[in-house]
């Protein structure tokens, strides 16, 4: 009898119930164990500017921190995102959020983010890393056909401007 | 003097040739086994689809399963087994 | 005027002559019926109060002038024993006397202290008989001498050994002229005598109320010593027989009868109206029996180190001391001691590891009977489980000894124990009925459920601090094992797992599961691949049989290089290929240093039959193509360092197969010039020699845990990145959920602490009202 069961499943009255959390917490196994190794694997080969740490001892959720890549409007900036991950992981992708609240065309004010990989070009191959590094390269290359922030789309072209709005929006969101 | 070699008990291990290490999906070893077998090798082998990329059997079908269209997860070409 | 005052001058001669006492002499002839007339006259007068208070001061004056010098006088500094006997006798019985003296006064006393009505206590005491002996034995011991004790001592000593000849007596005296018991010819013994005086004098201080005062220290003393040397006589060594009842018995028949002898002068039972010596006897046996299992555990407490060294057999012994800790307060003394005992004769590099964990073993077992809280066992070991921390064998030890059978192997029992136990665990829980609250001395951080729960192997596994290392090291000693042994029993090996899976769990084993499915997998596939027609030509010259790893299970092997034979790397190469067409898309990597070969070797008239690594096998199969090497066309031909070279060709050496021509020169020592070495004795034409190499192929936990710290770091660092600030615990708490997949990672609180403060002297860390975060860049 394995003993990492919860007792509380194992004992279950219910076969067919039984069987069910018992698959389901063996999903939950494989999908800790994935995400351990991803975590070690972030933790032993650390990107410049990107960083993500499981927010308590939930292993399924986590703190992203991404720096706005250098040369860009967002150089300077450090955004906090959230990760949620499904029990279908990798087989699904992760929920991600902005946190810090991001003037971007894909983000909307929620911290919405509008991103291929997250949705159908999601593969299981993808991980933490690769999507915070994806959204990091969205920063720098908003998709402005598909905005999810009409005036931030609508600025982008003129840079300077749009530097000049941001670093209003932030010393404002500071406050 | 003579030397005769009675019997002679090797050691070595055995890997799976694959041009990578580990399973794109579930990130383990090729050469240990998927998060769901407990045993490697026989129990949980690698299955090569067309494009020449390669998978723990168990993670492919179930990345097969849980999408509407049949893509390997590298490549996006269709999935096909390569019996090779 | 005149006539009044020679009245008065009458009267006042009249109450001296009743009380002599107020002129400093204590003799008159004053009878009953005078004194009558003169209690009239005092009361009379009016003054009663004003006598008596009077009278009472010149007894006091008198006792303090008088009495007590004339009672110390005596008290000398002799070293005669008969001397000091007599002059104690005679200072007694002339305090004796003097007070007889006293006693028709304090008769009258009494009358006119009755007469005074003001109820006043006399030296604290209600009747003037009390109060007089009250004020004597003050004035008396308010001039106390130093060395009053002396000839008491020798007063006593002398008695004593009238007593105790008289208690041994019916051994074979016959020889003997003299009394042993006053040291006189038996002609002249003057036992009886002594006895006399003894009693008598016991009896005259009993009434004057200094028995205890006087003689009671020496009494004391006498007795204890008397106690220790019984006890001492009684224990020594022999711990498989509980004394503690026995003692008792003794010290209430023997001890105390003796006892109630001296304070009932000689009768064997206090009269039963005097309740007095019934208190003094009863007080003076509590205090005895104090001293008794006082004394007694303090023996035990030394011999306490051997006791749990021989336990269980030791356990009547250790049920003496639980219950003495109960009378006694000697707790702290017992830990003490017995840390100190463990550290000297255990901690030492002199004694090895096996031996230090068979004591350990003992200590738990003995420790937990003795105090089932888990206390004692707790704070008494530390110091050896921070020891056997520091040694790199421990868990080695540990791990062989879980998995040893036959005696010795407490520990396989133990594993054994546990899996039957597993499931009467859970009725035990909340006795609330039974709740005894943790001793005073337990450490108050740790739960005193945890406390007593720990069995002894995880006392032993938590000498190592983690669980996970623990299994590593069991990991490391399987695979050892199981490359090591041609011959491997698997079903043994397998049931061990079992146990062992009950007890730590089945992921923590899973890959010792793999590891001995591979050494099944390993027999079939070599049954299959010996059937492979392009494998039958190589394998008519020698059997070749192959151990297949899945390396991703294995602990780390050290990585050694070692160049074989072109005749092995065939076979390899054939056995690989194989092995590719039987298990399509898998392939083969050998490990050319590991395994074992059985070799014959032919020298002169000799053969020898060998187990030997394949290093032994590969060296000597060169010295068979040429007889002679230097180290570095070996190192050319083999690939393997020259300091290993030099250190693995002894066992060749050893042998005298090989011998050192000139320096890192070898050549093979052909025919009969060989016949100096073990193996040269002419009758043996062949032997079996095992390949003494016995040293793990595997990297130990200790290589493994190197830089470990480094990993916690980066895991650290990405936290604080993502999270901002965190407090000690929950960076602690956040490793060990997260962190414990990188090898060997397990690291104290405390250790944390230090780590992170290293970080923080050197800035890579803030620590801001006791939460750490990262600089800002």
């Amino acid at each position: 009898m394995a003993q990492n069961i919860n007792p509380h499943y194992a004992s279950s009255s219910n076969p067919a119930k039984q069987n069910e959390d018992t698959i389901k917490l063996k999903d939950n196994h494989a999908v800790s164990k994935r995400l351990q190794k991803e975590l070690m694997e972030l933790m032993r080969c650390a990107d410049k500017g990107i960083s993500a740490f499981p927010e308590s001892e939930n292993l399924f959720k986590w703190i992203g921190t991404i720096n706005g890549p250098l040369d860009t409007v967002y150089a300077g900036h450090k955004y906090k995102l959230s990760l949620e991950f499904p029990n279908s992981y990798p087989y699904a992708p992760p929920v991600v959020k902005f946190l810090t609240p991001c003037f971007h065309p894909n983000v909307d004010t929620c911290g919405l983010i509008c991103l291929d990989i997250l949705k159908d070009k999601w593969t299981a191959l993808y991980d933490v890393r690769t999507v915070l590094l994806s959204i990091q390269s969205l920063l720098a290359e908003p998709n402005t056909h598909s905005p999810l922030n009409q005036q931030a789309s609508y600025l982008w072209p003129n840079q300077p401007a749009y530097k000049k709005y941001l670093d209003e929006f932030y010393s404002k969101h500071r406050d | 003097m003579k030397v005769t070699v009675k019997s002679w008990t090797g050691v070595a291990t055995w890997r799976w040739i694959a041009n990578d290490d580990n399973c794109g999906i579930c990130r383990m070893p090729f050469d240990s086994c998927c998060p769901d077998c407990k045993l490697p090798g026989d129990d949980c082998p690698l299955v090569w689809g067309a494009c020449s990329h390669c998978f723990h059997i168990h993670c492919i079908v179930k990345w097969l399963h849980s999408q509407p269209q049949q893509q390997c997860p590298m490549c996006r070409q269709d999935w096909k087994f390569n019996n090779k | 005027m005149a006539n009044k005052s020679d009245e008065l001058k009458m009267y006042w001669n009249k109450i001296n002559y009743a009380y002599p006492i107020l002129n400093d002499t204590l003799f008159t002839d004053c009878s009953d019926a005078e004194y009558e007339e003169i209690q009239q006259i005092i009361v009379g007068l009016g003054v009663q109060i004003k006598i008596r208070d009077l009278i009472l001061i010149h007894t006091e004056k008198y006792l303090r002038q008088h009495v007590a010098p004339s009672f110390w006088s005596k008290f000398l500094k002799t070293d005669e024993e008969v001397k000091g006997f007599q002059l104690f006798k005679s200072a007694v019985n002339d305090l004796y006397e003097a007070m007889s003296s006293f006693s028709p006064m304090i008769t009258r006393l009494g009358i006119l202290n009755n007469s005074c009505c003001d109820n006043k206590p006399i030296y604290g005491e209600r009747d003037v008989m009390s109060g007089f002996k009250q004020l004597l034995r003050a004035t008396l011991l308010s001039q106390l001498p130093l060395d009053f004790q002396v000839i008491i001592n020798h007063f006593y000593k002398v008695s004593f050994n009238v007593f105790d000849n008289a208690e041994y007596d019916n051994s074979d005296m016959g020889e003997d002229v003299m009394c042993s018991g006053c040291w006189n010819e038996y002609s002249d013994c003057n036992c009886a005598y002594i006895v006399k005086v003894f009693h008598d004098t016991n009896r005259k201080l009993v009434e004057l109320t200094l028995l205890e005062r006087l003689t009671g220290q020496v009494l004391t003393n006498f007795i204890q010593q008397r106690i220790e040397l019984h006890i001492q006589k009684l224990c020594t060594g022999t711990f498989d027989v509980s004394h503690i009842g026995f003692l008792e018995n003794w010290l209430d028949t023997t001890v105390m009868s003796w006892l109630t002898r001296i304070y009932c002068a000689g009768a064997s039972k206090p009269h039963k109206v005097d309740k007095d010596i019934q208190n003094a006897v009863s007080k003076f046996k509590q205090k005895l029996s104090y001293y008794l299992y006082h004394i007694y555990t303090k023996l035990r407490i030394d011999q306490l180190f051997n006791i749990i060294i021989v336990y269980p057999d030791s356990q009547p012994a250790v049920d003496d001391i639980k219950l003495c800790l109960d009378k006694t307060d000697l707790r702290a003394t017992l830990c003490k001691k017995l840390q100190n005992a463990l550290e000297t004769r255990l901690l030492h590099p002199g004694v090895n590891t096996p031996d230090i964990l068979t004591a350990y073993i003992s200590a738990i077992r003995a420790l937990r009977h003795l105090d089932p809280s888990g206390v004692i066992l707790e704070t008494v070991t530390k110091p050896v489980r921070n020891y056997l921390r520091n040694r790199e064998d421990t868990v080695r030890s540990v791990v062989s000894s879980l998995t040893e059978e036959g005696a010795g192997s407490e520990l396989a029992e133990e594993l054994a124990k546990f899996a039957a136990e597993t499931d009467e665990d859970l009725e035990k829980e909340e006795d609330w009925d039974n709740w005894v609250p943790d001793p005073k001395d337990a450490d108050p951080k740790v739960n005193g459920n945890d406390r007593k729960a720990n069995d002894i192997i995880s006392m032993l596994v938590n000498v190592y601090g983690s669980k996970e290392l623990f299994v590593n090291e069991y990991r490391t000693l399987l695979a050892d094992r199981l490359l090591a042994q041609s011959v491997i029993n698997t079903e043994k090996e397998i049931r061990y797992l079992e146990l062992l899976k009950l007890r730590f769990g089945e992921s923590q084993l899973h890959f010792c599961e793999v590891m001995l499915k591979d050494v099944s997998d390993s027999k079939r596939i070599n049954s299959l691949i010996q059937q492979d027609k392009n494998f039958e030509s190589l394998n008519n010259k020698f059997a070749s049989n192959a151990m297949i790893l899945s390396a991703q299970f294995w602990p780390p092997f050290k990585d050694e290089s070692l160049e074989l034979p072109e005749e092995i790397k065939q076979h390899f190469e054939a056995y690989t290929k194989s092995y590719e067409a039987l298990k399509g898309n898998r392939t083969l990597s050998w490990k050319p240093h590991l395994g074992n070969v059985n070799i014959e070797i032919e020298i002169g008239d000799k053969k020898l039959d060998l187990t030997v690594s394949p290093f032994n096998a590969t060296l000597i199969m060169h010295f068979q193509t040429k007889p002679e090497w230097t180290l570095e066309e070996l190192h050319q031909i083999m690939k393997v360092p020259i300091t290993i070279l030099r250190r693995k060709i002894t066992y060749w050496q050893s042998l005298g197969i090989i011998s050192e021509r000139s320096t890192d020169n070898f050549a093979l020592v052909e025919g009969s010039d060989g016949n100096k070495s073990s193996c040269s004795t002419n009758q043996v034409q062949e032997m079996i020699c095992e390949d003494e190499e016995s040293e793990s192929v595997m990297a130990s936990a200790h290589d493994q845990r190197e830089g470990e710290l480094q990993v916690f770091w980066s895991y650290i660092v990405g936290m604080l990145t993502n999270l901002d600030s965190l407090p000690l615990e929950r960076i602690h708490q956040m490793l060990k959920m997260f962190a414990s997949q990188a090898p060997g990672t397990e690291c104290s609180l405390q250790e944390l602490r230090q780590f992170l403060d290293t970080k923080v002297r050197t800035h890579q860390l803030v620590l801001q009202a006791g939460m750490y975060k990262l600089p800002k860049t």
